[in-house]
């Protein structure tokens, strides 16, 4: 069975991919070219087009990395990891600023967010690392302490460049993965109580504009015109939508610039504002309807390495999607996480669709075994 | 191994398990979001459809043109003058960088000054976003061209027209005679938070005195309001709609400005400081009001205008002050007419009953002296006003009390204000016992009540509440001034009769005739030497302030000290068709100074009726109007 796999052809891989998937990227990602068309009053340049291309390499790379074995990226977990590690650490050193924030490597006029890459570097070495110990060492308590390790050096270097937002994405998806890799119950309730514990002293290490954000979360009101004009511009932009929507192209709030970032972070919010209750509550289901494949796709995956790589992915995306319109709606602190696939922005797009891929690969994997 | 292959398997259970638990954890938190957009989309949607029209929407109001004053005659008073005028869009997000970038590129066609610039940026950082930032005023057509020319080169920038006041200026004599009664008009001060809200636009306008003031409700007319969408930076994209203003009314006044001249000359001609009141008995109209000093009122706009401002404020003559509805005086014997009313009512004294004078009379101790020294031995209620005997009026004073005194005086239309369409009126004062007791000195004291009953101690009166009271003991009914034309359909018996009972009335006016027309009488140089035209007077002289006989010879050369001549006159006696009142400042006695000043005005009133520049309110139709007055031509002289 697992040789059949590992000499499958190119095409009969492809063959055994799960379609749904691309086909629900492809319809949130023209779901983006729509919203970006609006967003430049009704022109499909420059957004959208670009968005559509973007998307379209990022497909391509999607399948490309469906079609590499799954052995291949069980080999490449350390050293992609090892080096992503390398790069966050590089780049308090060496990397760009730009508003406040290091967060660019820079290297002959070609810019990469070493924490991008991390995104899905952290996924494959999670699940390598827990598939590669025996069961009992993986309920073990103190097996926690390495996997904590290898969860919390890129939460703590994200959240030196600053990037509160990145930091809590690799937390999720970090304690997402151990939850799934069987880690007692009891230690997540004990985790819990420790970081109720710690609020106060980490509320003190905040930057300004972090604990800004949140105050501002806490209470949009108090200042609507600045650090609340965000959260303020959503919510009117978002009730002005109401259940149907104004219609697209016809959103007043988003066509006359009310809505702040509307191309990238609050994209959902021109979506909410132009098709309504409706039209937001669709899209949502979309994503729920992806995340759901993918879940359904990981419990009948081969082996354990494959499955808590796709859960992994799935919950990468969930918690993207969750952040953002969290964010938008104003029950989550604005910490500028783009809602996925939809969002003008190249790099999370390309980092999302080679997750995907992989994810694609192991789910590969189980079809080969049918056979 | 068997043991690792159960491990194995029951992680794989657990893996299923916490799979589902963590979809499950995954639907309930986006289904939480899509509760969340509920509530925001769909319960919340009104309240904040709301916020979001207010955002995307800029309401600009629009002023009202303002009403015009006209005189009877037509002639246009007080108008407006268009002036264009460039404006910053209200709320316009500037910082100070972007507009003095802004103001840069606009110099060169508002001709701004580098001075004029930085200016502006400290108004609009002081201002902010609550008021329009006027650029520029006065444009000239080829600068509003520009503007709207270029309105995409300058897109926080908007022509605009609005009108400021503009008065009549020529001949100059006839608008400083009209200078009173129009006003002035004034920036809206001390804005509540009801008040109309166009008050709060930088060019409107709202009367500060006079009818400008009197008949602001008529004159403003309503704002009209501009609704424009704007993007998120300001910008205005286009007009949503708008609401056209409404302009004032016209006010028409009951005056005459032609006429009016005649009257300041003739006040003029006493070269001091006075007022004349003239009202038309049957309408209440005023058919002229002069006050001197007066001011030119062109010097009040234009360049010059805030010096001019502090030089007449500053005045000691008080220039701005119309003495006619806001100059209070002791009304002196004038006021003995409300006395014999109050009396007569009363039935305190009778018509025939004689009291006696010689020289003085003391009450509780005090010496109260008449002005004729000599006394004037035994009198009537004829005779007391044909001479105006003091002591006669301090006896019916006494016997009648000082309520009852101030219940006719009221009746009569002292101590009040009145709808005339003219403000800053002063009520003058009328005192009472509970007046006095409010005071919080001594109670009312019976010399008190004597003094008040010849128009002295504490009454105060203004020229217009003396036309008023003639106009009212001549008809009988509760005339009304106004200075703003009636529509010539009201019936003539409009006001209300008084409460007084007719034979008193009858004893009075016949008293008053008796002043202009028999031997004795006070106010014999009122009389218009006409048979048609029989006048019926009071004088009264008051005194500025009470002195001790000792003093009286000092205070005798000394103008501020000197009395004030007062007269008050009605004609015809048989059918009274005009009242005047004449008030002159420190002249001396009323009947030596004022009564000619009130003859003059009669004869003044009398010749325009003939000389049918008057067609209109001239010609009640009852028929009450000797012929002499309205229709009998005659010749000139």
């Amino acid at each position: 069975m697992f040789q059949n796999a590992r000499q499958a052809s190119p095409y009969a891989r492809l063959m055994r991919v799960n379609w749904l998937v691309p086909a629900l990227v492809c319809l949130l990602a023209g779901v983006g070219a729509l919203a970006l068309s609006s967003v430049a009053g009704g022109s499909f340049t420059p957004w959208a087009s670009r968005h559509v291309m973007r998307c379209a390499g990022g497909l391509a790379a999607m399948l490309a990395c469906a079609l590499v074995p799954l052995r291949v990226w069980r080999a490449l977990a350390v050293p992609a990891y090892a080096g992503a590690l390398a790069l966050l650490i590089a780049v308090p050193i060496i990397g760009t600023e730009a508003l406040g924030a290091k967060r660019w490597l820079t290297a002959g006029g070609f810019s990469i967010q070493p924490s991008e890459i991390m995104k899905v570097a952290l996924v494959l070495m999670l699940a390598w690392s827990t598939a590669r110990v025996s069961p009992a060492v993986r309920t073990h308590p103190l097996w926690v302490v390495p996997v904590l390790m290898l969860i919390g050096l890129p939460v703590l270097l994200t959240l030196r460049q600053p990037d509160l937002g990145t930091a809590v994405l690799f937390a999720g998806i970090g304690l997402s993965m151990m939850f799934l890799a069987g880690t007692p119950l009891w230690i997540f309730a004990a985790g819990g109580a420790g970081a109720l514990a710690a609020l106060p002293f980490a509320a003190a290490r905040l930057q300004d504009y972090q604990r800004k954000r949140i105050e501002t979360f806490l209470d949009p009101g108090a200042d609507p015109l600045g650090a609340g004009y965000h959260i303020t511009q959503a919510r009117i932009a978002l009730g002005n939508g109401g259940a149907a929507g104004q219609g697209y192209l016809h959103g007043t709030q988003s066509q006359l610039d009310f809505v702040p970032e509307k191309m990238t972070d609050f994209i959902f919010v021109v979506i909410g504002e132009e098709w309504g209750f409706a039209g937001a509550c669709a899209v949502l289901a979309v994503y729920a309807l992806l995340t759901g494949v993918l879940f359904v796709m990981a419990l009948t995956a081969r082996d354990t390495f494959a499955r808590l790589l796709i859960a992994g992915i799935a919950a990468t995306l969930a918690i993207y999607v969750s952040i953002n319109i969290g964010m938008v709606t104003g029950l989550v602190p604005v910490v500028g996480v783009p809602l996925p696939l939809i969002s003008y922005g190249g790099t999370s797009l390309v980092t999302l669709m080679v997750g995907l891929g992989i994810a694609l690969s192991a789910g590969v994997e189980r079809a080969s075994t049918a056979d | 191994m068997s043991f690792s292959r159960q491990t194995g398997e029951r992680l794989e259970r657990t893996f299923t398990r916490r799979s589902a638990a963590l979809m499950l954890a995954q639907a309930a938190v986006f289904g939480g979001l899509g509760m969340r957009l509920y509530q925001m989309q769909v319960l919340e949607a009104a309240e904040t459809g709301a916020l979001a029209e207010g955002n995307r929407t800029r309401r600009m109001l629009l002023a009202p043109r303002r009403g015009r004053i006209l005189d009877a005659a037509g002639n246009v008073l007080a108008d407006n003058a268009e002036n264009f005028r460039a404006v910053l869009l209200p709320r316009t997000k500037l910082d100070a960088g972007l507009l003095r970038a802004e103001l840069k590129r606009l110099a060169p066609v508002l001709h701004l000054s580098e001075d004029e610039q930085e200016r502006l940026i400290l108004v609009a950082g002081r201002y902010g976003h609550e008021r329009t930032l006027v650029l520029a005023t006065g444009l000239t057509f080829e600068q509003v061209a520009a503007l709207e020319v270029r309105s995409l080169e300058f897109p926080f920038v908007t022509a605009q027209v609005t009108s400021t006041r503009a008065y009549a200026v020529s001949p100059r004599p006839a608008s400083m005679a009209m200078a009173h009664i129009i006003g002035t008009v004034g920036a809206a001060a001390n804005l509540g938070l009801d008040d109309d809200p166009v008050l709060r636009l930088t060019e409107m306008r709202v009367g500060k005195t006079g009818v400008e003031a009197g008949m602001e409700h008529e004159l403003r007319g309503r704002a009209g309001e501009a609704v424009m969408e704007v993007d998120a930076r300001g910008r205005t994209l286009r007009q949503l709609k708008q609401t056209a203003p409404r302009a004032g009314r016209d006010v028409l006044l009951s005056i005459d400005s032609a006429l009016q001249s005649r009257f300041v000359e003739r006040l003029a001609a006493e070269r001091g400081q006075g007022a004349i009141v003239a009202l038309d008995i049957a309408t209440g109209e005023v058919k002229a009001m002069a006050s001197l000093p007066a001011y030119d009122p062109a010097s009040l706009s234009g360049p010059g205008s805030e010096a001019a401002w502090r030089l007449l404020t500053a005045d000691n003559e008080r220039p701005l002050v119309n003495r006619a509805i806001a100059g209070v005086y002791p009304p002196g014997s004038t006021f003995k007419l409300v006395t014999a009313l109050a009396a007569l009512r009363a039935g305190t004294i009778e018509p025939k009953e004689k009291i006696e004078c010689w020289g003085d009379v003391t009450y509780a101790g005090h010496v109260f002296r008449c002005w004729n020294r000599k006394g004037h031995k035994a009198s009537d209620l004829h005779k007391a006003l044909r001479e105006s005997c003091d002591c006669y009026f301090y006896e019916a004073a006494r016997r009648t009390g000082i309520d009852r005194i101030a219940a006719m005086a009221h009746e009569l239309g002292l101590g009040e204000t009145y709808k005339a369409g003219i403000a800053r009126q002063q009520a003058g004062l009328i005192p009472t016992t509970g007046w006095k007791r409010l005071q919080g000195r001594t109670g009312w004291l019976i010399g008190e009540t004597l003094l008040a009953g010849i128009g002295q101690g504490y009454v105060l009166a203004t020229p217009l509440q003396l036309a008023v009271m003639t106009a009212r003991v001549a008809s009988g009914r509760a005339v009304v001034p106004t200075l703003i034309k009636r529509s010539g359909l009201e019936p003539a018996a409009e006001f209300a009769p008084l409460g007084v009972p007719d034979a008193a009335l009858g004893a009075v006016r016949s008293g008053m005739v008796a002043v202009v027309n028999e031997p004795g009488g006070t106010g014999q140089q009122a009389d218009l030497d006409d048979p048609h035209l029989t006048v019926a007077g009071k004088s009264g002289t008051s005194q500025v302030s009470r002195l001790s006989a000792e003093r009286e010879l000092k205070r005798a050369l000394a103008f501020g000290a000197r009395d004030h001549a007062v007269f008050v006159a009605y004609a015809p006696a048989a059918a009274p068709r005009y009242a005047v009142a004449v008030l002159l400042e420190h002249a001396g006695g009323g009947g030596a100074k004022a009564a000619p000043v009130a003859r003059d005005c009669l004869k003044i009133l009398f010749e325009s009726d003939r000389l049918g520049a008057r067609p209109s309110a001239a010609a009640p139709a009852n028929g009450d109007v000797p012929a002499a007055a309205a229709a009998q031509p005659r010749g000139p002289g």
